[in-house]
């Protein structure tokens, strides 16, 4: 007789909320809820696995000039206005869920503080699905222009971030002060992304409104590090570590269009195959493998990437159903 | 190159120097030992001498106050000679001598040595009791003159007179005595001291003297540290401590670690420069100890040295460069034993000199004392032995068996690559209580007298009493922006222990946010060791019945607060048993007794080494440790709430 | 269950006798428990103990080799659910299948694709290692296909035919191959246990059900047919992921022999990008063998980019590429520091160098990923290396001074390397976090 071994974990991973609807006080037409994991990714029979993992659709506050002509060419129209650009997000690619870099906000660019307030007012009557924040990087810059943010964005339930270890205190106490969750940022490190999980909860905000990034490598550049950080975080997590039981989330767009992979052209390495292709599929299978070590949010550039994943996803979770 | 002398006062030394070379390594040339924690960087600012006469170029630092400038202070690290000097190096920028904190001394022998009087004990640790014999005796022997009915020869009657008082089968001696001996004997009317030595199992004659000096026999026993040395005094023939003192090893102006050293050591005329320094502070101690005592040095018979293999290497001037290098082989584990004189350490010229047997390159004789003393290998429950110095060597096991690592701490506990750090002796700082809000800080040092500095038991308590008053968070930073204690530097912030009216200083005694992480790292790297080693024997640290805590604490250390800064498992505080220098502990038992050198040889043989650098848990154990008081709390379960 | 070290110890003669070599009889065990030494180095072992030790030697997943020579596949021998706790060892072995109707033409056509992928990644080889014929007409024309195909490629081979004689047939032609046979099924087993009986070939075993498979497996090990592979049907991926789990679980942690065997898991017929993802959730979780039914370049090319990132070994340290890195806006007049290779170091210098707003250079050096102190005392950060980092960057190339700045922590080796590499040697602080001052001050 072969008797399934059922692992009995003890600990879930928090519930976290994206986006708060006019009934709690926001504006969003709905919001997202990811985590509430109770085993690892995909095992149905084992536990309960309440929410689907989230794609985020990357965007900017300018154009980002460098991105390759393998996403250019499925919206590169829009990129000059970021509103619009949100706009066809949600109308052609059914975007449930936005990432808004703030690159513009970076000293070497320089964009006016008035005009990153008016984009944020703007964003909020134009688009009414739920939003995450990114900074543009720079410490100093991001500790000035991310509290306002949140004070716009105020009972919004937005997701904030990124802070690590050095620069967590003021966007910590932002975030608290106007109800939103925060992303720490770890440099693939189990212990500074448990510490920095310590360090914010010890200013008051619940570790439930924590969101971590365990810092992406792309296929190829450091993924297996990242897949194994997410796996033993996870592992703890449902072994009742409390500190991080966080959702992740991950910035597989970003990485994986970095890599020389992503976008040589085929003359180059003819046995490459297609950039085109190549491209596509690098993100797809970064998002995928992460996917694989408990990713709960994915924040993706590639459309049919995009659109691929979720069909992958709700394959996978047709077997919940059954 | 040109070339300019430079004068050192008061000692007026001169040495001859190549333009540009800093001040620092002139005195060096001169043999003067100035103070530098930091290794001649700049940081510790402990090198500050005063330029009499001639031009010199320096770099600028903080670690000068504006006052001092003003009387031509100059870091010596920082300051390079440009002409002839005149140069007065100020007492508290020497390498000093301290004579061991008394709380140190009160923790020996218990049940085998006869404690100072003025001494009150309440631990007995050290319940094993190793008969009385030390490495060597003297022996008052009046021999009968030969006649025509006994005309064995000197030598043969001298072996037999000695035969007579001691069932020794093999006796040796070597020509030197033997040439002398014919008019020896006849001149001291054949009453003569013999003072015999146990040399790889054979007893040698070393030294024949006329009448009767077996009443003085002195030993000396060292704990050569990679920071501090230590020595005592011994008289061999009542087991009593008549001294001890320690100072920091002089080896440290060529860098702060083994490795250094070792890589020094490799250069041109580097071996020679540790060589002398390390010989250099032995005989320091010595000299000051016997004119103290008022002891003959000829009555000086007999040397014991601990110490790390490293120390061990440099003070016996063999090649260690093989110490560092894959797969890392000393030359030798067991030294024999050899003449004093040999290495240059000054006792009677005939004496011997006994280094106690390592275990390997990076686990040595002085933790083989350790284990020794605190005896851990007697006990049947798991024992811990953590020994918290540079090195921070750290011994599992109990009876059945024993393993051992190396942790490389750094010297922050021993006071060393902290601002305000020093050893345990008078004047530090070695019990802190901060008030909430950090209204007031309340402490105490050592011989209740003005504070000098902050030792370890010090620095323990400010951390953990800082966690709890939340100055600092638990990543070590300082949480609070306006505090009367609080003094924001360049580039980072620092706590005010005691203020400039509470020292012997001319300034505040501080703690700044690098010295927390100076000693967050050394902490760590300690219980990472621990960590690693029991996890590697399938244990858990709850099974660990007895921790053994040595180091140059002075007798206090707060328990509760080492738990809570994370450098002691959560264990119950019965558990902790302090054993204070527990490897010149050992080292005086071995002087003292043939039977715990033997013992000695036997746990060399037996304890384990294991590598913590091809370990890969041990640099995840040590991130996870790298907070207050670890990053997995679950680890201190008992401390949940506290901070 | 393992022993650990200190249980090992406890059999053996505990006399230190070192001639192991080891130092100590512990020292001894706790190799053995690492599995990094032979039982046999200890002469003086009683045979109660070297019964119970050798007992404990015996892989949970059994080795498999399909193939024969350099072309094997080595599949099976994994020790642990999740690869941070030891590794992964041998990596799933991936083919392509060629079905037996197409036009020899056509087959060439693609054997000839498949013999292009082949990519070279950070000095590793990716290639596939398998190819699968599989029977979908007649016997003729799989012999004619298993023919071409041998004679064309030296790959190791699938053949996929659940026809028990006909593969008997094959047999007596490749035996010497060593070509896994697929498959054994509930409805063939009686035969096939027959006919393969001494064989000794590789055979993959299918079942609905893991109770179904454990009783085919313990059924042909009766007739000693050992060397199996199972399959899991990727029928809905989610059940797969499921078997798979349950597989590595129940062989790992229960010691059930009938399922302490590798796993292939064919993938076909589906969307292209869905049969690659579903690739790569069986790359992440315990195939031994994945057979596909693609061979585009960038689809095999991501495949095995994934499949070398999982299957490394994560007890080796994090490295970067030792390189020169450009941190801010530099220009020709900014600082180089120099470092090493080791991630975490490099990170930590390159947070300060960032708080700075100094725009520097960091060099890193090739240290083999060790600290800067640990690769100093190891001799592999030495003014050599650093000449040799100095040289391969080109650095000359980027600054027109000559002054580079190492790490406090090396100082001693400063006169020393400004002397061989006649570049000015600036001593850096000791921690990275005096980085920012002393980039100031400079």
């Amino acid at each position: 007789m072969i008797k399934e071994y059922i692992e009995n974990w003890s600990g879930e991973v928090n519930t976290l909320v994206i986006g708060a609807t006019p009934e709690e006080g926001g504006s969003r037409r709905f919001s997202v809820k990811i985590g509430g994991e109770r085993t690892l990714p995909f095992l149905f029979k084992e536990a309960l696995l309440p929410f689907k993992p989230v794609i985020a659709y990357e965007i900017w506050d300018i154009e980002p000039i460098d991105w390759a002509t393998a996403l250019s060419k499925y919206y590169g129209d829009v990129w000059g206005n970021t509103l619009e650009w949100a706009d066809k997000l949600i109308r052609e690619y059914k975007a449930e869920l936005l990432c808004l870099k703030l690159a513009g906000a970076h000293p070497e660019i320089g964009k006016d503080l008035d005009e990153i307030v008016k984009l944020l007012e703007g964003l909020l009557k134009k688009v009414d699905i739920p939003l995450i924040i990114i900074g543009c990087g720079d410490v100093q810059r991001d500790n000035f222009i991310l509290p306002l943010c949140s004070q716009i964005l105020k009972n919004e339930r937005c997701l904030i971030g990124e802070v690590n270890q050095d620069n967590y205190k003021t966007l910590t106490a932002a975030v608290l002060a106007d109800g939103h969750s925060i992303i720490a940022q770890s440099p693939i490190d189990i212990n500074i992304a448990k510490q920095l999980n310590i360090l914010i909860s010890d200013m008051g905000l619940p570790l439930e409104r924590i969101v971590i990034n365990p810092t992406v490598g792309a296929l190829g550049y450091g993924l297996e590090y990242t897949y194994s950080i997410m796996e033993r975080l996870r592992l703890a997590a449902l072994n009742n570590d409390r500190v991080v039981a966080s959702p992740f989330i991950c910035f597989v767009g970003q990485e994986s269009w970095r890599v020389k992979e992503a976008t040589t052209p085929e003359k180059e390495f003819s046995r490459w195959g297609s950039e085109w292709r190549r491209g596509y599929l690098w993100e797809l299978i970064t998002a995928g493998a992460l996917l694989q070590a408990g990713a709960n949010i994915l924040v993706m550039r590639h459309p049919k990437a995009i659109e691929k994943i979720k069909e992958y996803i709700d394959k996978l979770y047709e077997f919940k159903i059954n | 190159m040109e070339k300019f002398k430079v004068t050192f006062y008061p000692d007026h030394k001169t040495v001859e120097i190549q333009k540009g070379q800093s001040i620092l390594s002139a005195a060096l040339a001169a043999g003067i030992y100035i103070n530098s924690n930091c290794g001649g960087e700049g940081i510790c600012g402990r090198c500050k001498i005063i330029l009499r006469k001639g031009e010199v170029f320096t770099q600028p630092s903080g670690r000068l106050s504006w006052e001092e400038r003003k009387h031509n202070y100059y870091l010596a690290c920082l300051t390079t000679v440009q002409s002839d000097l005149e140069v007065e190096v100020p007492e508290e920028s020497r390498l000093s001598f301290e004579k061991l904190a008394v709380e140190e001394i009160a923790l020996r022998f218990k049940g085998f040595y006869e404690k100072p009087e003025s001494i009150e004990t309440t631990q007995s640790i050290l319940d094993e009791v190793f008969v009385h014999s030390p490495l060597a005796t003297k022996l008052y022997i009046e021999l009968p003159p030969p006649n025509l009915n006994d005309r064995v020869s000197d030598l043969e009657r001298l072996y037999r007179e000695i035969r007579k008082r001691h069932e020794i089968p093999i006796i040796q001696t070597c020509l030197t005595n033997i040439r002398s001996l014919g008019h020896l004997l006849r001149n001291s009317d054949w009453k003569v001291t013999v003072t015999l030595g146990k040399r790889d199992g054979v007893v040698e004659i070393v030294l024949v003297e006329p009448n009767n000096t077996s009443l003085h026999n002195y030993g000396f026993a060292f704990d050569i540290g990679t920071t501090t040395i230590c020595g005592e005094l011994i008289d061999l023939n009542n087991k009593k401590i008549l001294g001890a003192r320690a100072i920091y090893n002089k080896q440290t102006v060529f860098g702060p670690d083994v490795i250094t050293r070792i890589i020094y050591g490799s250069q041109a005329d580097g071996l020679e420069k540790l060589h002398h320094a390390v010989v250099d502070g032995m005989n320091e101690i010595i000299q000051e100890l016997i004119q103290e005592e008022k002891i003959d040095l000829n009555n000086v018979t007999c040397v014991l040295c601990a110490g790390n293999p490293t120390m061990i290497h440099l003070l016996l001037k063999i090649e260690p460069t093989y110490l560092r290098r894959e797969p890392y082989i000393p030359v030798a584990n067991f030294i024999p034993t050899i003449r004093a004189s040999e290495t240059g350490i000054k006792i009677n010229p005939r004496g011997l000199l006994f280094c106690l047997p390592g275990v390997s390159s990076y686990l040595g004789g002085d933790i083989v004392a350790g284990v020794l003393s605190c005896g851990m290998y007697k006990e049947e429950g798991i024992c811990l032995l953590i020994d918290i110095g540079t090195n921070g060597e750290i011994v599992l096991g109990n009876r059945d068996f024993l393993v051992g690592c190396s942790a490389s701490a750094g010297p922050a506990f021993e006071g060393s690559g902290v601002n305000y750090g020093m050893r345990a002796s008078g004047g530090a700082i070695q019990k802190v209580k901060i008030l909430p809000n950090a209204d007031k800080v309340e402490f105490s040092t050592i011989g209740n007298i003005p504070a000098r500095g902050i030792c370890g038991s010090g620095y323990i308590d400010i951390l953990a009493q800082m966690l709890m008053t939340g100055v600092i968070d638990r990543s070590g930073k300082i949480r609070w922006e306006d505090h009367p204690r609080i003094k924001q530097r360049e580039l980072e912030k620092e706590f005010i222990i005691a203020f400039k009216e509470e020292t012997n200083l001319d300034s505040d005694i501080v703690i700044t946010e690098t010295d927390i992480e100076n000693l967050k790292r050394a902490k760590a790297a300690i219980f990472a060791a621990t960590s690693v080693l029991v996890k590697h024997m399938n244990l858990d640290l709850k099974q660990i019945e007895k921790v053994f805590i040595a180091g140059g604490f002075g007798s206090y250390l707060n328990i509760q607060n080492a738990k809570l800064i994370g450098l002691l498992p959560d264990l119950e505080e019965r558990r902790f048993i302090f054993v204070g220098n527990s490897s010149l502990i050992g080292a005086s038992y071995v002087l003292l007794s043939h039977q715990a050198m033997q013992r000695a040889e036997e746990l060399a043989h037996k304890i384990t080494y294991f590598e913590l650098s091809v370990d890969h848990s041990y640099m995840e154990e040590y991130m996870a440790a790298l907070f207050f008081p670890h990053t997995d709390i679950s680890r201190f379960p008992n401390l949940k709430g506290m901070i | 269950m393992a022993l650990s070290g200190l249980e090992i110890y406890k059999l053996l003669p505990k006399t230190n006798c070192r001639e192991c070599g080891f130092s100590t009889c512990l020292a001894f065990a706790m190799q053995l428990a690492k599995k990094a030494v032979a039982l046999d180095k200890c002469p003086f072992l009683t045979e109660e103990s070297k019964k119970i030790l050798e007992e404990l030697n015996l892989p949970a997943i059994k080795l498999i080799t399909i193939g024969k020579n350099d072309q094997r596949v080595q599949i099976g021998n994994e020790n642990v659910l999740f690869r941070h706790e030891e590794r992964f060892y041998n990596p799933p072995g991936i083919g392509i299948i060629i079905n037996d109707d197409l036009a020899q033409t056509e087959v060439l056509n693609i054997i000839r694709k498949i013999k292009d992928l082949e990519f070279e990644r950070i000095g590793q080889r990716l290639k596939i290692e398998l190819l699968a014929i599989r029977n979908r007409s007649s016997e003729e024309n799989f012999l004619k296909t298993i023919d071409l195909v041998v004679h064309n490629t030296s790959f190791a081979l699938v053949l996929m035919c659940e026809e028990p004689r006909r593969v008997k047939k094959v047999l007596e032609l490749y035996k010497d191959l060593r070509p896994l046979i697929y498959r054994i099924t509930p409805d063939n087993f009686l035969q096939f246990s027959q006919l393969l009986k001494g064989d000794n070939v590789p055979v993959v075993v299918w079942s609905e059900d893991l109770e179904g498979i454990s009783y085919l497996t313990q059924q042909l090990n009766r007739n000693q047919i050992n060397e199996l592979v199972l399959e899991v049907s990727n029928k809905s991926p989610a059940f797969a992921l499921w078997q798979l789990t349950q597989i590595r679980r129940l062989s790992l942690k229960k010691k059930e022999r009938s399922l302490g065997y590798p796993v292939l898991v064919l993938i076909e017929n589906q969307d292209k990008d869905l049969s690659l993802l579903f690739t790569v959730s069986y790359i992440a979780k315990y195939a031994g063998i994945i057979l596909l039914d693609t061979f585009s370049p960038e689809d095999i090319f991501g495949i095995l980019t994934l499949r070398q990132n999982i299957y490394t070994d994560p007890q080796k340290p994090l490295q970067i590429e030792p390189k020169l890195y450009s941190i801010g806006s530099v220009n020709t007049y900014s600082p180089v520091l120099v470092t090493t290779n080791f991630s975490l170091t490099y990170y930590t210098v390159l947070g300060e160098v960032e708080a700075s707003r100094v725009p520097s250079y960091i060099l890193s050096v090739n240290t083999e990923g060790m600290s800067v102190l640990t690769a100093w005392a190891a001799e592999k950060f030495t003014p050599e290396s650093i000449i040799e980092a100095i040289e391969k960057s080109e650095l000359k190339k980027f600054v027109n001074h000559n002054r580079i700045i190492i790490p406090g922590y090396v100082a001693m080796m400063s006169g020393d390397l400004q002397e061989k590499s006649g570049w000015q040697v600036i001593v850096g602080p000791r921690e990275a976090a005096g980085i920012p001052r002393f980039l100031r001050d400079l």
